[in-house]
């Protein structure tokens, strides 16, 4: 018997349900994909048609969480942004949709979002670098900085990024505060950077 | 630039530094003068914040210089070997006091007022008094937004009818943007840069470690205490719910009549990190200044900023810490609004009774007490203990504090031999280093030296005994049926230092 792709959607949705109480309840490192199929009801050879591991699952729900919080980003805007602004509605609209998922983001970032050479490359974290850096690249444009070398802006782009989510994952203050002023320090000095201002210490006070 | 115009100019910064500089045996000032210009030198990692470097300036640099003069004097008689290496830490120091967030500009105007003193007009120095205060970094609208998106779960333009993206004022700890109400209320809603408090804690460490090394000897315990102090007052002002029960307070000790206005505070509108309250129409000193005001209209606020501090003192023993001239708007019909309760402290039982004290032997000219006192104040078992020298300097500021305690009549607050004169003593006791005293002096001194300021700059003069006895309950019996009726176990009276 074939399962209808309905059916196939609302399982797919049910093990990630259940993956990310698993996660937020006992941690990423603590939950086994056992616990999970146990858990959502379904063989562990039928969960992994639907995903290969665990690190799949959580980068999975990392990624819808990304792409929702950028479909809101484009619709919070109004055009009078300044690149400053836009970036930082971009990281804080989508930090917002992972909230939920923050508990246990730690590993899972770490593993799928490195940035040093691996032996094996998770797909979604590829996936997820891709995304948001093409979303940045398309408010580049708008903002008239086509002429910046791409991936020389993009990789110093992408490392401040990183450290905002590391910063903002392990972050203990209340709604995540401290990252929030870490987030508007980074895209001034990044914003500084691609647009060329150089700036000594002995003038411009 | 290129390299040749950046020698050039870094030779006549040190030669115009060296012309500013303190007046002491000549390779001192040059060693200073090497010191502050390595310091200054220095590139920053980053530069996004503009104001994130600010030793860069020629005026930066005396002001640097000052501070550093200042700091050094602490060592003055030690040996050579001892003074190489305070200069050491004085470098350290510096380095340290340009990745400050907070604290900076704060320290950085003391440096300029010790630097600029006495040569500066009193005009020039009442116009800095009242900026001794904090600075937060300005926030762009995307960042506003996130913030009431954590505080409310709701936009700027969801939660009023409009909301104004540009802040048309700064507040200590972040800015203040116009907004109106959905039912119609123009208001001003004070929006606090998010994690601000670490960064305070932060500057306060660094604090703690750039004065450690110095040779406090004695005094060193005092200022931990000081220090604690700052942090505890800095932090508490962070919590913009307290600051809204504390103005709520501060409204319901006044009636409309009086021509004293405290903005209402808009509890559903307001978070720990938004405060939103009823906006006021009206002009900072600079613009009322600007316009001319009589001399008739100088007096009136005058006497309405004497008598709302009065009040708030007697009445509920609270000082108002940030004397920040942005907190007195001056209304068109002759009203005076106050605003900003952030940074507030209230005395306790101990300080009060020592104030009180204070101002008791100050109205009996008794001077034996007087000494007592200024004794006990400063920490010291006995004036022997305290030296002469501490003595009398410590003394002449708290005199010049009181003085209008015991004038009949109008006083003159614009009057400049006055003015200087406390000045003067400030200034002294301040590069001797004689800061050993009671943590809650902080406040009062600033809030003095603040509140000086602004009433020097507006000229204004006012019947300050009359006020005082008033709202002190001191006038014997004739007290008004308000004032009874508000507080009928009045507090004893009180003096500012």
């Amino acid at each position: 018997m074939r399962i209808s792709e309905q059916a196939k959607q609302l399982c797919r949705a049910r093990i990630l349900d259940k993956a990310a109480e698993l996660f937020a309840a006992r941690g990423f490192d603590q939950t086994t994909t056992r616990d999970i199929a146990l858990a959502a009801g379904v063989a562990a050879g039928t969960m992994f048609n639907y995903f290969p591991s665990k690190e799949t699952m959580a980068m999975t729900m990392v990624n819808e969480a990304l792409a929702r919080g950028r479909e809101e980003f484009l619709t919070r805007l109004d055009g009078s942004e300044s690149l400053e602004e836009e970036l930082f509605l971009l990281i804080g609209t989508e930090l917002r949709r992972l909230r939920p998922l923050r508990p246990f983001l730690g590993p899972v970032l770490e593993r799928s979002l490195s940035p040093f050479p691996r032996k094996s490359v998770c797909p979604e974290g590829e996936t997820a670098r891709q995304e948001h850096l093409e979303c940045v690249r398309q408010i580049m444009l708008r903002h008239g900085f086509a002429a910046t070398p791409e991936d020389v802006a993009a990789t110093i782009y992408w490392s401040l990024y990183l450290g905002i989510l590391a910063s903002w994952t392990g972050d203990q203050s209340e709604n995540q505060e401290s990252s929030r002023a870490l987030i508007d320090y980074a895209i001034r000095t990044f914003v500084q950077m691609i647009s060329g201002v150089t700036q000594g210490g002995d003038h411009d006070c | 630039m290129t390299a040749e115009t950046r020698r050039k100019r870094g030779i006549e910064d040190r030669a115009a530094l060296l012309d500013l500089m303190p007046r002491q045996e000549e390779a001192a000032r040059r060693r200073l003068a090497e010191l502050v210009e390595s310091v200054a030198a220095r590139r920053p990692p980053t530069t996004s914040f503009s104001r994130l470097w600010i030793l860069g300036s020629l005026q930066a640099k005396v002001t640097c210089a000052y501070l550093a003069y200042w700091l050094r004097s602490r060592w003055a008689d030690a040996d050579e070997r001892e003074r190489l290496k305070s200069e050491t830490h004085l470098k350290a120091a510096l380095e340290l006091l340009g990745t400050m967030g907070y604290l900076r500009g704060a320290v950085m105007k003391l440096g300029q007022m010790l630097a600029t003193f006495p040569d500066a007009l009193p005009d020039e120095f009442a116009r800095l008094l009242p900026a001794l205060h904090f600075e937060a970094p300005p926030m762009h609208y995307a960042m506003v937004r996130e913030v009431f998106l954590d505080e409310f779960g709701k936009e700027p333009h969801e939660l009023f009818a409009s909301f104004e993206r540009e802040a048309f004022a700064a507040a200590s700890l972040g800015q203040v943007h116009r907004a109106r109400l959905h039912s119609g209320e123009l208001v001003a809603v004070k929006i606090q840069y998010p994690g601000i408090a670490s960064t305070i804690e932060a500057d306060l460490k660094n604090l703690r470690l750039l004065m450690q090394p110095m040779r406090l000897g004695e005094d060193w315990g005092n200022v931990v205490a000081k220090l604690a102090e700052v942090e505890r007052v800095l932090l508490a002002e962070t919590d913009y719910l307290a600051e809204a029960s504390f103005a709520q307070t501060v409204r319901d000790s006044f009636v409309p009549e009086e021509g004293i206005v405290i903005p209402r505070v808009y509890p559903e509108f307001s978070s720990r990190r938004v405060l939103t309250t009823e906006h006021l129409e009206g002009v900072h000193l600079e613009e009322l200044l600007d316009s001319a005001p009589s001399q008739e209209l100088r007096d009136r606020y005058t006497h309405l900023m004497t008598v709302a501090t009065m009040r708030m003192l007697y009445r509920t023993h609270w000082l108002l810490a940030d004397p920040n001239p942005g907190n007195y708007i001056f209304m068109p019909d002759g009203r005076l609004g106050l605003v900003d309760f952030g940074c507030t402290r209230q005395l306790t039982d101990e300080e009060w009774q020592l104030q009180v004290e204070v101002e008791e032997a100050l109205l009996r000219r008794d001077e034996a007490e007087m000494e007592r006192l200024i004794v006990k104040s400063s920490l010291y078992e006995s004036a022997e203990e305290m030296g002469r020298e501490r003595l009398e300097l410590i003394g002449r500021v708290i005199r010049w504090q009181l003085e209008p305690w015991l004038t009949e009549g109008t006083f003159d607050f614009g009057d400049e031999d006055f003015f200087r004169r406390g000045m003067d003593a400030m200034v002294e006791v301040t590069r001797k280093g004689f800061m050993r005293g009671m943590p809650v002096h902080i406040w009062t001194t600033r809030f003095v030296l603040g509140a000086r300021g602004v009433v020097y700059r507006l000229k204004g003069r006012c019947d300050f005994q009359e006020i005082y006895r008033r709202e002190s309950g001191r006038d014997g019996g004739e007290m008004s049926a308000t004032m009874a009726a508000r507080n009928e176990t009045s507090p004893p009276p009180e003096g500012e230092g």
